[in-house]
């Protein structure tokens, strides 16, 4: 089996392999500092809430996780669907897909877990069955469930086409979970700042919320830099395997 | 074994296998959009978390004799707690249902002048709830910034929803 559309960094025979670039260094260094001022504004600056005191501040980790979580959904669908474009093209693609898809799961489960303990200070409920937690929680499980039909097994294209089509189907339901508040009564309250035209947000929560955006969005895309190098680096150590174990037969073959 | 490649024996070959991917994308979009309309129409109808006050009795899924979950605004000064019992009133778009509620301290933010969920059953009148949650807005503003716009804040909350 060839190999034509692996790449990766450091594969010169005697220097350490890694997955660190000077981009995702840069990368790196700015999501530390938006990660500290993400501290400094939510912790410090900005003000307790009227009603809910200092309970609000779980905002600016449950809506910027759930952001990165939403992004890297639709990011998957994307890259999915460029793999399926030109189906020859490139694996480059899926693996961003499943890199996406890895990271969009560990930050639907940080949003579900903030949300858990806001529910319990705010509403009395660590968990409740309505419309946007129940939603939010089968997306939760759909990608999960994604993440498990990568590991199916077969090539390295079966894989990708598989789950390119799993992506496209479960991409539907961002819509549904994001308006699920809209759509149905609920216990969970409307979204205060997207598709809004009066904000009802004090100044410095609403720009505390906006560098939780920044500040997760940079930590998205270095986890997305490196874990996509990663599984380069596993699809190659699949194919270099299968390429060791045909000429080690071919050799049985010659003796 | 003849293992030499097999001539193209069949020229309608690849047609029908055009028409059949033709035929399993259509089949998929139908399938999709009859999911989407079947899901929606379900969901729509039966997903609402809760009755409003004024709807008990009225709506459909609503009927004052089976367990409902209602929401609506706690009066102001309608709380009192005596002997783990907190009793109130909820009152939404001008209709008013005292609760009982018997099961310890209600949790989250309970105060006066806030929209609550309260699980129970109608019994002559009186709700008896054995379960409350809290409905908070999407307004967040500061905490004391005077004294008079927080009594404000919490006077326009009450009166908001009645």
């Amino acid at each position: 089996m060839a190999t034509p559309d692996i790449e990766t960094p450091a594969t010169a025979a005697g220097t350490r392999a890694g997955t660190g670039t000077v981009f995702t260094r840069f990368i790196g260094l700015a999501t530390i500092v938006g990660m500290v001022a993400l501290g400094v504004f939510g912790l410090l600056l900005s003000p307790a809430d009227v009603q809910q005191s200092d309970s609000v501040r779980i905002l600016y980790i449950h809506v910027g996780t759930v952001w990165v979580a939403y992004v890297a959904f639709a990011f998957t669908a994307l890259a999915s669907a460029a793999y399926l474009w030109k189906r020859t093209t490139s694996l480059a693609w899926d693996r961003f897909a499943g890199a996406s898809a890895e990271i969009g799961v560990l930050f639907m489960a940080l949003t579900l877990l903030a949300g858990s303990l806001w529910g319990r200070l705010s509403w009395g409920k660590f968990w409740v069955w309505d419309a946007r937690v129940t939603s939010t929680a089968f997306m939760f499980v759909t990608y999960v469930g994604y993440l498990a039909v990568r590991g199916l097994g077969g090539s390295h294209h079966q894989r990708a086409r598989r789950s390119a089509v799993v992506a496209l189907l479960a991409v539907l339901e961002i819509p549904l979970v994001h308006f699920s508040v809209k759509l149905w009564r609920g216990l969970h309250q409307d979204s205060s700042v997207a598709d809004r035209t009066n904000v009802n947000l004090h100044g410095l929560m609403l720009f505390s919320l906006f560098i939780s955006v920044i500040a997760f969005t940079l930590l998205y895309v270095w986890l997305m830099m490196h874990r996509q190098r990663v599984l380069a680096m596993q699809d190659a150590i699949d194919n270099t395997g299968l390429d060791y174990a045909l000429q080690q037969r071919r050799d049985e073959g010659d003796l | 074994m003849d293992l030499s490649p097999r001539p193209a024996s069949e020229a309608a070959a690849p047609k029908a296998r055009n028409r059949r991917k033709m035929l399993s994308i259509g089949l998929l979009l139908f399938v999709l959009l009859a999911g989407i309309l079947v899901v929606s129409k379900f969901l729509t109808q039966s997903l609402d978390y809760y009755c409003n006050v004024d709807e008990v009795g009225h709506k459909d899924g609503c009927e004052a004799g089976r367990r409902l979950r209602i929401q609506g605004v706690v009066d102001k000064g309608s709380i009192t707690t005596d002997n783990g019992v907190t009793t109130f009133n909820l009152t939404f778009n001008k209709v008013t249902v005292p609760v009982v509620y018997d099961s310890g301290e209600p949790g989250g933010l309970f105060q006066q002048c806030i929209p609550v969920v309260v699980h129970g059953v109608m019994k002559s009148g009186t709700f008896e709830g054995d379960d409350v949650e809290v409905k908070h807005s999407n307004e967040y503003d500061e905490k004391n910034k005077t004294r008079v716009a927080t009594a404000d804040a919490e006077a326009a909350a009450c009166s908001q929803s009645k």
